[in-house]
């Protein structure tokens, strides 16, 4: 009976531990401008990620600026004319945007998407506009002119001539969705990756953080740093993703709002990183946050980039790298970033 | 002092820790042939999310490899112990741009094409990373 008992303990221990070692669903998927990658590790890990890309294919019907029935491209359209009928996502989407325009006295903001179609970074046609064709366009730049109206049926109307782009955004709040469906499904071990953009839900199977390499902005083939996450978003914005070169000068995607120009702040590339949003959350979270932050703190520089960490009242922690081969690196990350060997960088750490 | 029989191994109690070492051993063997790391590095390319090709870097040595997806071509060549997109047809250049790639985590998007080159698998190394952002 004794002996029985042992094998039979012996099976359940052994079974259990096999239970550990999760299924595996991955899907890559082009959406939002962007590859996608997704991998779920749980007993539903399939049904996560099949909702997961029926999700980002919804989302991008809803929020890109190029298919014609989109609630962005209806808005646009309508300009000062409110919209009406737009998806609840669209509108969470819209309020955080306001919010980090705001927060970031406007250094985020989704209405430069006219100085944007003019440099030609919208339809990849490159150009450098002149300058009185900027000022005109500035002049309409400001995304405290759009109307959200939320008594009796929702609306929202934009200012004259203007047009929203909600890319700045976008993917961060689909990585903030991402987190609601694995969770929902019971995944406790996963990722997302979206472009630059990145969330980690628990710790890789086996137990360890996720390793997370943060590119080299002046070298394609290798990385600044190195950070070892769980339960995280994480997302850069670099001026070397995207730009183009006219008489030997380059211009990168990352539109001052200020000035119409690229933005140059002497930052090559600027890292938010924060917490998942937890199992409680909705709509637009910290995924969103790191997406408009990482844009705007590339334009602010690193000097107001990191006042702005000290006393926006924002949780998040940054990993700047700078120009003159500098990588600065937040408080919150200073006990787990690993720099890499002969990145010819000197790292930084800053309270 | 008189021993009890009953502490006495017999033949019974040695099948029971043979069949728990056995059972043991095939839940690590499970274990080890289920670590998705392990194996050669590979570079697998794909196209609008599906596996079109899959292939040792060392065989891009002897001879190019071209792929034509969503109107677009690309050719992937050996360079520098990895691999590199040497020519393409799209507008936007990302892909060229890009460089070479030589790490098991690093891939070379052609958004335009669809096409996605990663390397995975390979022998993990001090500075091996799961995602690389930016």
């Amino acid at each position: 009976m004794k002996r029985c008992f042992i094998l039979i303990l012996a099976a359940a221990l052994c079974l259990s531990g096999c239970g550990k070692q999760e299924k595996e669903a991955s899907a890559q998927i082009f959406a939002m401008d962007t590859v996608m990658e997704i991998a779920a590790f749980g007993p539903q890990a399939e049904k996560a990620v099949s909702e997961t890309e029926s999700q980002i294919q919804e989302l991008e019907k809803q929020l890109s600026r190029t298919l014609p029935d989109s609630d962005v491209s209806r808005i646009n359209r309508n300009s000062t004319t409110p919209t009406t009928g737009i998806a609840a996502g669209t509108w969470a989407l819209l309020e955080a945007a306001l919010e980090y325009g705001d927060a970031t006295d406007g250094a985020f903001d989704i209405t430069i998407a006219p100085v944007m179609d003019a440099w030609g970074f919208t339809g990849d046609s490159f150009r450098v506009p002149e300058q009185a064709e900027l000022d005109a366009l500035l002049r309409r730049v400001g995304s405290g002119e759009i109307q959200m109206q939320a008594e009796s049926t929702e609306s929202v109307a934009l200012g004259e001539g203007q047009a929203i782009d909600l890319g700045g955004i976008a993917k961060g709040y689909t990585s903030d969705l991402v987190e609601q469906t694995f969770r929902a499904n019971g995944v406790e071990s996963g990722k997302i990756s979206l472009g630059g953009n990145v969330f980690v839900l628990g710790t890789k199977p086996d137990g360890s953080d996720w390793r997370v390499g943060i590119k080299d902005p002046q070298n394609e083939e290798a990385l600044a740093v190195i950070l070892p996450l769980r339960d995280a978003y994480a997302i850069t914005s670099g001026g070397y993703e995207r730009y183009f070169e006219e008489n030997g000068k380059t211009y990168h995607h990352i539109i001052d709002p200020a000035t119409g120009y690229p933005a140059d702040s002497g930052l090559l590339s600027v890292t938010v990183v924060a917490k998942a949003n937890g199992p409680d959350a909705s709509g637009a979270g910290n995924g969103a946050m790191c997406d408009a932050f990482s844009t705007a703190l590339f334009v602010m520089g690193e000097e107001k980039a990191l006042d702005f960490w000290r006393t926006s009242g924002y949780d998040f922690d940054l990993v700047l790298v700078t120009a003159d081969g500098r990588v600065v690196v937040t408080a919150g990350l200073a006990d787990r970033f690993e720099e890499v060997k002969d990145s010819g960088y000197t790292y930084e750490t800053v309270s | 002092m008189k021993r009890s029989p009953e502490l006495k191994p017999n033949f019974w109690d040695g099948i029971v820790v043979l069949a728990v070492i056995a059972l043991a051993a095939a839940a690590a063997l499970t274990v080890w042939q289920s670590r998705p790391e392990s194996g050669t590095l590979m570079v697998v390319v794909s196209a609008d999310g599906q596996e079109i090709d899959r292939f040792a870097p060392a065989d891009l040595e002897n001879e190019p490899r071209t792929y034509a997806h969503n109107g677009y071509t690309l050719t992937v060549t050996a360079e520098g112990g990895g691999l590199r997109v040497a020519e393409a047809d799209c507008p936007t250049q990302d892909c060229v741009h890009t460089g070479t790639i030589t790490h098991s985590g690093q891939s070379i998007v052609c958004l335009p094409a669809r096409i996605v080159i990663q390397l995975t698998g390979g022998q993990p190394d001090g500075d091996a990373v799961d995602i690389v952002i930016g």
